[in-house]
């Protein structure tokens, strides 16, 4: 197994010290850990060329004769294997190295570890005594937080189980435009795929993990597409108008567009942007709450009391 | 792929080496705590790193180690002296840090700027997106003195801003759980200022403090104020209500089951199962049931 991470280390050092691309002879005859027949070396170095990618590290290939297309040339360009360390500032690095220590035994304990291994070489210590300490309830990302913001990035489909309203797990599959934080919850949003409607997930709604699925660049984020899964502040709300006791309602209350005294209550015109959370509100209320417009939700409000009384008759 | 011992090997090898270059001297103990493997697998590493260098594999070419002393030193290996770059799944883990540290500290601060600047920049040359939003607008420490006041029974003195009275005051609450609606996260508690259960919008409350545990016989005095047991059954809407109860629901059920849970406070629950719409039945205890009867029938007087 040595022998193996030898050679691959040998490659990469090859790879990133060459001044031009090296042909696959080049590299059979100098880089140490090649033997055996050709096409076993050739199978080998497909392998090795893979193993590497799949670490994130960019081999370049160019055609280095036109005359023989299958003469191929490899290199890695160190400006795309190495951090550019000059680019940020000594306290940009610290901030870096203070966000992956956030992280320590929480959800991305082992990227994170790699992310510190990767700055303690540059890292200069810097006085961070003025910043405050983070509650741990905000580090309480899922795990798959990191896949769902790197399908994000590689334009991939990402596929997990949801709990529907039912409770029902449900196979989903989501091409993700964007991730945020609401409240103490991630979120992400996305075209779900079979429905072909942008919907917004709540991350600790998804039972086991989520896995990226199909090939990369398969879809564009679309421009403007308001994804960022809020409730718009402005756009489509919804009026009612309600009587509601006096003192009471102070919730309803602070949705209302305007207030007109009556006798033992106020009359409310509310703006609300969900008629079923409003629904929910008003049902709360109870006796210290009527609605008076519309009949829609006059109607519905009258079925769900109904509804109580039967069931718990 | 499916993550093999060797390529973590690779991995490790590749990043031991501009560790090493810039912390020369350095113990195999701390190698092995900052790399969380052991010493043997360090030593592992270390000699196969002995065995790289460039074609040619002469000592000349080859990485120079030097570790039989406990202490390491590295020469000749300047091609991987530099970090690697950071892969997207590390610097999603970044920028999801620096996310929330921007968000914990005040935009008055000088690191508020400086990491905004750091966000924009490291998504904008890695195509790694940053949080569309990030939108807690509240205290961290306030969410986590609410938490430990739901938690132990405790009151808290809050300062309060009424929106619609457009002032601030200052009262006592007993919290008694967070909920979410539209979008707003409150604190459901009573108020001992007006002797009623009140929502209060979490980023309306400018400061909080825990109280004394509310003294046990004090709590007995009000009746509602006793943990009781309750028993649901689930129509639907099931996430809704398990995440409204904190139910244990992990296996499959139907509507005849019955899940119990504890509650504090009598109101609150009446009102809860009513505003979940008969997706939930209240079974037991009986005279919780007859009251939800009865006040859903009140209710239902305003509209005859």
């Amino acid at each position: 197994m040595s022998r193996k991470s030898e050679r691959l280390v040998n490659l990469v050092i090859a790879l990133l010290a060459t001044k031009r691309n090296l042909t696959k002879a080049e590299i059979f005859r100098t880089i140490e850990g090649y033997d055996g027949s050709n096409e076993a070396m050739e199978r080998m170095f497909e392998r090795d060329k893979d193993e590497l990618r799949s670490l994130g590290i960019d081999i370049e290939v160019s055609v280095l004769d036109p005359l023989f297309e299958d003469e191929q040339g490899y290199r890695i360009r160190p400006e795309n294997f190495q951090m550019d360390t000059k680019g940020y500032s000594p306290s940009e690095i610290s901030y870096m190295s203070i966000a992956a220590q956030l992280w320590k035994s929480a959800s991305f304990d082992e990227p994170s570890q790699r992310v510190l291994r990767k700055l303690s070489g540059i890292l200069v210590p810097l006085d961070i005594a003025e910043l405050p300490t983070i509650s741990p309830l905000s580090i309480k990302a899922p795990n798959f937080l990191g896949e769902i913001i790197n399908a994000i990035s590689e334009r991939r489909s990402i596929e997990f189980l949801y709990l529907d309203s039912q409770l029902q797990a449900r196979k989903r599959i989501i091409n993700p435009y964007s991730y945020f934080s609401h409240q103490g919850y991630w979120y992400f949003s996305g075209l779900d795929v079979d429905k072909n409607e942008i919907r917004t997930f709540r991350c600790d709604r998804i039972q086991g993990d989520v896995t990226a699925c199909g090939k990369s660049n398969k879809f564009e984020i679309p421009k403007g597409t308001e994804v960022d899964g809020k409730v718009g502040d402005d756009n489509s709300k919804f009026e009612a108008t309600l009587r509601v006791r006096r003192g009471r309602g102070s919730q309803l209350r602070s949705f209302a567009v305007s207030i007109k005294a009556e006798e033992e209550h106020d009359l409310l015109v509310v703006e609300h942007v969900s008629e079923s959370d409003l629904a929910s509100l008003i049902l709360w209320h109870l006796d210290d709450v009527e609605v008076v417009a519309p009949e829609s939700l006059r109607h519905e409000t009258i079925g769900f009391l109904q509804k109580l009384v039967q069931s718990h008759g | 792929m499916v993550k093999n011992f060797s390529q973590n090997q690779v991995e490790r090898l590749l990043d031991l080496v501009p560790y090493l270059t810039s912390k020369p001297g350095v113990s195999l103990e701390d190698i092995a705590a900052d790399f969380q493997t052991s010493k043997s697998s360090v030593i592992d590493d270390l000699n196969t790193l002995w065995m790289c260098g460039l074609p040619g594999y002469t000592p000349l070419e080859l990485i120079d180690l030097s570790f039989d002393t406990g202490f390491v030193s590295i020469r000749n290996a300047d091609v991987l002296s530099k970090p690697r770059k950071l892969t997207s799944l590390e610097l999603a883990t970044v920028i999801v840090g620096l996310s929330i540290l921007k968000e914990s500290i005040s935009s008055q601060s000088k690191h508020y700027q400086e990491i905004s600047d750091l966000l924009i920049r490291l998504s904008a040359t890695s195509n790694v997106p940053t949080p569309a939003s990030f939108d807690s607008k509240i205290d961290p420490d306030l969410r986590l003195i609410a938490e430990q006041a739901i938690r132990n029974h405790r009151k808290l003195s809050i300062s309060y801003f009424t929106y619609g009275k457009d002032v601030e005051s200052v009262r006592e609450i007993l919290p008694m759980s967070f909920q979410v609606m539209d979008f707003r996260e409150y604190l459901e508690s009573f108020c001992y200022k007006s002797n009623d259960y009140r929502m209060f919008r979490l980023d309306r409350i400018q400061s909080a403090k825990l109280l004394d545990v509310a003294k046990p016989d004090a709590l007995e005095d009000r009746e509602s104020a006793v943990m009781r047991h309750i028993f649901l059954r689930i129509l639907s809407d099931a996430r809704l209500v398990s995440e409204t109860f904190n139910l244990n629901m992990s296996r499959a059920f139907t509507p005849e089951d019955e899940f119990e849970t504890a509650v504090f406070n009598d109101e609150w629950v009446i009102r809860t199962v009513c505003s979940l719409k008969a997706s939930t039945i209240l079974t037991r205890p009986l005279d919780l049931r007859n009251q939800i009867k009865e006040r859903a029938e009140k209710a239902l007087e305003l509209y005859v």
